[in-house]
């Protein structure tokens, strides 16, 4: 168990973009999570910050923009509810209340799930922004799972929302698929601010120089930071489960993430200092929160 | 007997020479970030090595007409600074020209540029078939606005040579580009040049 400090850990995360946050509090809020590189964890944050933040009261919709390689549906165990897709509501064969399946567990939650069998240009970017702006009128939070690279899928996806988070991993190839879509979101006028999630961090690694850090990262693409999420075998088990991580309490990917919806919120909410506490009176504190479970 | 003691001072040694020597390797974590910084500024900046190259070679040539300096140790690169984007110069400069050395080496390069674009004229009007090359010559010639170099490169010798009486070790001109990444036209940036 790594030992959790509760001093912050000196990386801004106020820091904002040139860009100003979106001022419109009457209607949802729209926010695209992105990364250019495939396998970073989009699915996985989508998901993990959606039920974070259906857990916190907020009525939330994800969209899994993703067509022909859905698993948005899978990572929340909604497999075997899904009757309507995006396209199926693009090509008007229902209405788009119709093909919102609602969550197992949280009534505030629901997928607008991708078709499987059919391909990127199935929906076009006009289509899409109007399914944005139908489900702002209901939800609180529209959250949109971006395709792998920066063709059509990724515009098609960018087209209707107003923020980003640009998901990454302290690899070099991710960070520079992120520097990528960090360019592509600036020149987007209605991407109004983009955030930084750096996914699968590994403390041990950073720790004996065999990992970029947080803050080599965040240097490196100079964007503010909305979440650091340390790697966690517990990932995949609750993939497999259908089971999003942050319904788990213990686990620390799953505080990471319930704390991106926390910043996402507005909440100031310090990152995770993931390092272990080497110091006897971290030691000793840690002993101490292993003995009286977790302490606050 | 001293064989023993020669051979057990030496192991002793050797011991201690290996903990204290060992080679600093580069971390895995630094060449990862260099290697990005590196293959960032290309991806950035749309310039590939060759033509980074090619800048370089232009700026000695240019810069050398004004001061003397270390060719070998001119160092050229993008730094990140917050959201900005810098081009960093850095030029060691071994000695202050003189002022009519200077004056000779200009005005040398004005009667060239004067007899060239003479010959030009002279080219163009005699053989009528080869207009095209003739213009496309001149076009690759003077495709970089020259009066744009001279502009750039006076206002940076009166920051060198500044820095010359100041320190005479090392001056750095800092071409602070506006970040590639925030502007759509990436090859009409504004350059300002500002003396570090």
């Amino acid at each position: 168990m790594t030992a959790l400090m509760e001093e912050d850990i000196k990386i801004n995360t106020e820091e904002k973009t040139e860009k100003t946050e979106k001022g419109d509090t009457m209607s949802g809020r729209v926010i695209v999570v992105t990364s250019g590189k495939g396998g970073v964890g989009k699915t996985t944050t989508n998901a993990n910050i959606g039920t974070a933040l259906a857990r916190a009261g907020k009525k939330v919709v994800m969209i899994d923009t993703d067509l022909g390689l859905r698993n948005l549906d899978l990572l929340l165990g909604l497999e075997n509810r899904i009757v309507y897709t995006i396209v199926d509501v693009v090509e008007e064969r229902c209405k788009l209340k119709q093909a919102l399946v609602k969550d197992k567990k949280n009534p505030n939650l629901c997928l607008l799930a991708a078709a499987q069998t059919r391909d990127k240009t199935a929906v076009t970017e006009e289509q899409l922004k109007d399914i944005c702006e139908e489900l702002k009128k209901d939800f609180d939070f529209i959250l949109v799972d971006c395709p792998a690279g920066i063709e059509q899928g990724f515009q098609n996806a960018v087209a209707g929302a107003s923020e980003a988070i640009v998901v990454t991993t302290p690899e070099m190839s991710a960070v520079r698929d992120a520097d990528r879509i960090i360019g592509l979101l600036e020149a987007k006028e209605e991407i109004k601010s983009y955030k930084l999630l750096i996914n699968r961090v590994r403390p041990n690694m950073i720790e004996s120089n065999d990992m970029m850090s947080v803050e080599d990262v965040q240097e490196i693409l100079s964007t503010p930071i909305i979440g650091v999420i340390p790697e966690d075998a517990g990932i995949i088990t609750s993939t497999n489960k259908g089971e999003p991580i942050v319904n788990d309490e213990k686990s620390l990917a799953g505080q990471a993430y319930s704390n991106v919806a926390r910043r996402i919120m507005g909440e100031d909410v310090p990152l995770l200092n993931l390092k272990e506490d080497k110091s006897v009176a971290g030691k000793v504190k840690k002993f101490f929160s292993n003995l009286f479970g977790k302490e606050k | 007997m001293k064989d023993i003691f020669t051979d057990l001072y030496n192991k002793v040694l050797g011991f201690f020479r290996q903990t204290e020597e060992k080679p600093e390797e580069e971390s895995a974590k630094d060449v990862a970030c260099n290697r990005l910084k590196f293959v960032l500024m290309q991806d950035r900046t749309n310039l590939s090595p060759e033509l980074m190259d090619r800048m370089r070679k232009e700026l000695i040539e240019l810069l050398s007409k004004y001061v003397e300096m270390d060719k070998e140790a001119l160092e050229l690169g993008f730094e990140q600074e917050g959201s900005q984007m810098a081009l960093m110069l850095s030029i060691p400069v071994l000695r202050a020209k003189e002022e009519s050395e200077i004056e000779a080496i200009l005005a040398k390069e004005d009667e060239e540029k004067g007899s060239t674009d003479a010959e030009e004229a002279v080219d163009e009007t005699a053989v009528s078939n080869s207009v095209e090359e003739v213009e496309s010559s001149a076009d690759t010639d003077e495709s970089v606005d020259e009066s744009e170099i001279i502009d750039a490169g006076t206002t940076s010798v009166d920051e060198v040579s500044e820095d010359i009486i100041e320190d005479s070790e090392k001056s750095e001109i800092t071409d602070s580009v506006k970040d590639s990444k925030k502007s759509t036209s990436k090859k009409e940036e504004k350059e300002t040049v500002v003396s570090k």
